[in-house]
């Protein structure tokens, strides 16, 4: 909608005249509530042009209310020029540093030029030049903007809703507390739909979030959990995370969310008949009895001081597991093979091997 | 540093044309100029060389400092050990300098104090790409040929591994592979560092080449290493058969003894991937190379008399990511299991130290033309663009 300058000032010559006749119906705004003065001024041309033709409201450019003339508009070039001047401007020129913006967007609207007073500057500059301004911008029109979503406009929005709210419990004041009584922590999403039909499909999304150190699980328990969860486990923050779609409905929903954990639950306590199979590649960590490390060091330190004959083979073998400098070395590859390879863990098994091969 | 600035002056002034050739004439001029200053001075002038030429005799007060491989036994001590670099260098200054840094001379010390009745002991160097890992190896392996040991050098385990034109299945054992062009390389230079030791070690076994070709029990280990030479399509065995063969007389108690140390330079090639294929594209696994499998039993711990010294080199691996340095990493979960127990050796780059060594040697050399590297500014970009990488060092230094 671009205006040539020349229509704007037939325009709002046309609008003034209008305002001086129907100064008595100026208070009659049905379109427009005088939120704030400036508001009107910029609404009220474009409204006007629309209602020209039924001119029975004028809805006021309202600027002979800003000012201190209060009385009968005053004819005149200079006064008429002055105000076609500041029609023309972009409203910008006339804001406030601490004006409320809240305001100026209340609700999600497209980009305006002459409302947003940011000098931005977007799209792929031609060469030798620089992106765009904001004047004419389609690039900025194209995009969402969050111009309606400032801080002020969402504590605005909070103290409104705030009527509706409950009490937040006040034995709860802690995170530890709320972890303690309420482990299990259920998302839902509510949405406002305008559509075919006022339903979000999204809004059936349930998901169920806990913490498995707050389940009774034993070792063997927590290991098949981890396992059975798979991807929906995570180890940092150790979280299992459901998340169930698959029913139309968001109590549909819910209710499988909770069967699925109950079910986690009671099928990680069972041991299989098959569990009993499971091999090294297996396993979750490392462990070093029967592992190739403790085979190896069994054989060298053999091979450095052989069996004689009257020494079995099984009490040589604990004899020699239960030396401190071999615990140092086992505890020393664990480390390196758990908690992965560190300048330091290296360090620490070079130190242990020159112990036990005594070098 | 400002000592070896007024050295630099006065030798400038005692001789007016420079040449890179002249090694003997450095000396001489040396030695001139070391009359030539006062006593104080004369002592440290060279910071960066030592006389000690012995690697039995380095210690912590040569840390730092470059000693001279004698170049007439350069051709026998390392016929295919040094890095590429290393070699243009010798040929370009007409002598063979190496740092002594810390991780050969504690490589060295372990080595000096270990017992050689109990199972050889494995020593891995590591460190980030171009730290020395190969030089220190070569440190270590002069020290065992200067005490008179048998070395046996894989330069590169690598090259083993890829690359390889021709791959025969092998005669004696199906579903291995053999490499006769690596393996009779390889005993080629076997022969020539080891000359000496071939004509007294006698084989324990016979050995059946082929239907007319055999090797006797109690022949010279040189007959063996011949018959592996002349007959390639042979040699893979020949090298299977050697290592046995020294495996099991190493560090005997009889008069004939010596010790053996096995240095494998990228020994984590020995259990990475391959990337030779099979006549049906089948991807070659290490083990089912005769080179490979006959090397692995080498390096396991079950035989006495002599030191196991091996790198890990990330230049050359196959499928390793860039930044993979640790044994872990490069060694991968069967590597290290096999390896296990080992010491591991960290290297890294020169210290500050090192560094003013390696650029008063460069300085000494002629090597630094550009007139700004000479300035104390030059030497500052020097120390950030290579950040005391010895190897990037090199390679700057080389096109200024």
């Amino acid at each position: 909608m671009i205006w040539r300058s020349v229509d704007l000032r037939r325009t709002a010559l046309r609008t003034l005249l209008q305002l001086q006749l129907n100064m008595a119906a100026s208070t009659f705004c049905p379109v427009l509530l005088p939120l704030s003065r400036i508001n009107c001024k910029l609404n009220g041309i474009y409204t006007l042009i629309s209602l020209n033709k039924t001119a029975a409201y004028s809805t006021g450019l309202s600027v002979k209310k800003t000012g201190a003339k209060t009385g009968l508009p005053q004819r005149g070039g200079k006064e008429l020029r002055r105000q076609i001047k500041q029609v023309l401007q972009p409203r910008t020129e006339r804001m406030a540093v601490d004006q409320d913006w809240t305001a100026v967007y209340p609700t999600a609207a497209s980009f305006k030029a002459d409302a947003v007073p940011l000098p931005v500057r977007m799209g792929y500059p031609v060469k030798k030049g620089v992106p765009p301004s904001k004047k004419g911008n389609l690039e900025l029109l194209k995009i969402p903007n969050f111009l309606h979503l400032t801080p002020n406009a969402i504590k605005k929005q909070c103290e409104a809703l705030k009527p509706f709210c409950t009490e937040w419990p006040a034995a709860l004041d802690s995170d530890e507390k709320c972890e303690k009584h309420f482990p299990i922590q259920v998302q839902k999403k509510d949405y406002v739909f305008a559509g075919p039909s006022l339903r979000h499909p999204d809004a059936r999304i349930v998901t169920l979030t806990v913490k498995l150190s707050s389940l009774n699980l034993d070792d063997h328990a927590r290991k098949k959990m981890i396992k059975l969860s798979g991807e929906r486990y995570n180890k940092d923050t150790d979280t299992l995370t459901i998340t169930a779609d698959s029913c139309p409905l968001k109590q549909q929903n819910h209710d499988y969310a909770m069967y699925m954990l109950t079910v986690l639950y009671h099928e990680s306590w069972k041991i299989e008949a098959w569990e009993k199979e499971k091999t090294r590649a297996d396993m979750e960590e490392y462990v070093w009895e029967d592992s190739p490390s403790q085979k190896n060091i069994l054989e060298t330190l053999l091979r450095i001081r052989p069996l004689s004959e009257q020494q079995e083979e099984g009490e040589v073998r604990e004899e020699l597991l239960g030396r401190e400098e071999v615990q140092e070395y086992k505890d020393s590859v664990t480390k390196l093979k758990n908690e992965g390879e560190t300048e330091g863990n290296m360090q620490q098994y070079k130190e242990a091997v020159k112990k036990l091969l005594s070098i | 540093m400002n000592l070896p600035r007024l050295y630099h002056r006065l030798r400038l002034t005692v001789v007016q044309v420079r040449s890179l050739h002249g090694s003997s004439n450095v000396q001489q001029v040396e030695t001139a100029a070391v009359a030539a200053e006062s006593d104080p001075v004369s002592s440290q002038f060279s910071v960066f060389r030592t006389s000690e030429n012995d690697p039995a005799c380095h210690t912590d007060l040569h840390a730092g400092q470059y000693y001279t491989l004698p170049t007439a036994q350069l051709r026998t001590l390392f016929p295919h050990g040094l890095p590429y670099r290393f070699q243009m260098q010798i040929k370009t200054f007409n002598e063979a300098c190496v740092m002594v840094r810390q991780p050969a001379l504690e490589l060295i010390s372990y080595l000096k104090k270990a017992d050689y009745s109990r199972p050889a002991l494995r020593y891995i160097l590591y460190g980030e790409t171009g730290c020395g890992k190969t030089m220190s190896l070569c440190h270590a392996l002069h020290f065992c040929a200067t005490q008179g040991w048998m070395v046996l050098h894989i330069p590169d385990a690598h090259l083993w591994v890829k690359n390889c034109r021709e791959l025969l299945p092998s005669s004696s054992r199906p579903g291995r592979l053999d490499q006769p062009l690596q393996a009779s390389l390889w005993l080629k230079n076997f022969k020539t560092t080891n000359d000496r030791f071939l004509s007294k070690i006698k084989t324990t076994q016979r050995y059946v080449w082929t239907k007319r070709e055999t090797t006797e029990e109690g022949r010279p280990l040189g007959e063996l290493v011949d018959q592996g030479v002349a007959r390639v399509k042979s040699s893979s065995d020949v090298v299977g058969a050697l290592l046995r063969e020294l495996r099991l007389q190493a560090g005997g108690a009889a008069e004939g003894a010596f010790r053996l140390a096995v240095a494998v330079d990228g020994v984590n090639a020995l259990w990475g991937r391959t990337t030779l294929k099979k006549e049906d594209k089948s991807e070659v696994l290490p083990e089912e190379l005769t080179l490979v499998h006959n090397l692995r039993k080498m390096l396991r711990n079950d035989w006495s008399g002599g030191a196991i010294l091996t790198t890990l080199s990330h230049t050359g691996s196959l499928y390793k990511p860039r930044s993979a340095y640790l044994p872990m990493e490069l060694l991968g979960e069967e590597g290290f299991d096999t390896m296990d127990p080992f010491v591991p050796v960290p290297v890294s780059s020169y210290t500050e130290k090192e560094f003013e060594s390696c650029y008063l040697y460069y300085m000494d050399r002629h090597w630094l033309q550009h007139p700004h590297s000479q300035t104390e500014e030059g030497k500052k970009e020097l120390i950030f663009l290579s950040n005391r990488n010895p190897s990037i060092l090199e390679r700057l230094c080389a096109t200024l």
